[in-house]
């Protein structure tokens, strides 16, 4: 892990004199780039509030997916046997930022339980989206399986996650363990990074309880395995953006107030030294007129 | 008795979507244009390999 940490060189910029030196024309020029980044969060914040509205209202139909999903399983009370060699880590994050530790405690969620891993077991991970993909990709390289981009920049699809789940199917790699990891929706403020396991035909037909559905046999119990995978990935890719939108909601509130805070000061700082220049020039003006 | 589709190599997946998107073009026109809707996809499959990404061109 040492050699991972990467060494950042302080940056010390340049031609910015130090903070009591500070020239009005430098107040000036912060104080508007301050201004317009508390636009730009401002503007921010208005737009994923309506797409956070539309995604909740998405979000409702799409429980019954992920529930139907997770009943049935729950119903036979099929487990997964942690101690098999081939895991399956999927995480659902999106491509774009500025929203919090939504990726971040994903792809923590992930490290953690990979170090948890015993050595003999082999993990394979799957990004969905891109800030998951960046953040992995440093540390898991060798266990990448494949990663999806595009995601989260328009509403996702039942076909987005059709492609997931066909991804997740056609990759070959056959796991005992599967889990997709996402941030499940609480409220506007908060968020829950949460698993939902991923079951295997084989984990499926034989478990004991699995007789209390009637008329199953393997083919349709495959059909249905690869069915309720894209209603589970379907699931927690409108969870996961659901999520994502309402912290980046709060996430644009919060650099919003800060902006505002900083523009209050920067201002009286800039009628302080403004007051301090006339004050200067006057008693130069003053004191010159008094040589004469 | 396998079915065809998946003796052509198809998942129920591929299999399904395939049977929604016919079901799509099948629709009157004003159905249709809402339903065609939900067909779009945004989605981009990368596979890795040997702790790489394979570029797909």
């Amino acid at each position: 892990m040492a050699a991972l940490v990467i060494k950042s060189a302080v940056f010390v910029p340049q031609g910015i004199s130090t903070r009591n030196m500070a020239t009005l024309k430098e107040i000036r020029l912060r104080l508007r780039s301050v201004k317009n980044i508390q636009k730009i969060t401002k503007s921010m914040k208005m737009v994923s509030a309506s797409k956070y509205n539309r995604a909740e209202r998405e979000l409702k139909p799409a429980k019954a997916y992920g529930l139907g999903a997770s009943a049935f399983y729950n119903r036979a009370e099929i487990t997964q046997d942690e101690t098999k060699p081939n895991h399956l880590l999927v995480a659902m994050s999106s491509d774009r930022g500025l929203c919090g530790g939504i990726h971040s405690s994903i792809c923590k969620a992930i490290k953690a339980d990979v170090a948890e891993k015993p050595a003999d077991v082999d993990v394979k991970i799957a990004c969905i989206g891109d800030k998951s993909r960046l953040i992995l990709q440093r540390v898991f390289s060798d266990k990448m399986l494949f990663h999806v981009s595009n995601i989260g920049k328009k509403p996702s699809t039942f076909g987005d996650a059709a492609n997931i789940a066909n991804a997740i199917v056609e990759s070959g790699f056959e796991f005992d363990v599967g889990k997709l990891y996402y941030n499940r929706f609480k409220s506007v403020v908060s968020f829950q990074t949460t698993t939902v396991p991923v079951f295997t035909v084989d984990a499926i037909s034989n478990s004991d309880k699995i007789s209390i559905y009637d008329d199953v046999d393997s083919e349709v119990l495959q059909n249905y395995c690869e069915f309720s995978l894209v209603n589970l990935v379907y699931f927690t890719l409108k969870e996961g953006a659901c999520s994502e939108l309402s912290a980046r909601m709060t996430a644009m509130e919060a650099a919003s107030k800060n902006a505002g805070e900083m523009i209050d000061k920067l201002t009286l700082k800039y009628n302080r030294t403004r007051q301090a220049v006339i004050t200067r020039e006057l008693i130069e003006i003053i004191s010159g007129a008094a040589a004469l | 008795m396998v079915a065809a589709w998946r003796q052509a190599g198809m998942s129920y997946i591929q299999y399904s979507s395939l049977c929604a998107r016919l079901l799509r073009r099948a629709l009157k026109p004003d159905a249709q244009a809402k339903a065609m809707k939900k067909e779009e996809t945004f989605s981009k499959v990368n596979v890795w390999k040997d702790g790489k990404p394979e570029k797909k061109d």
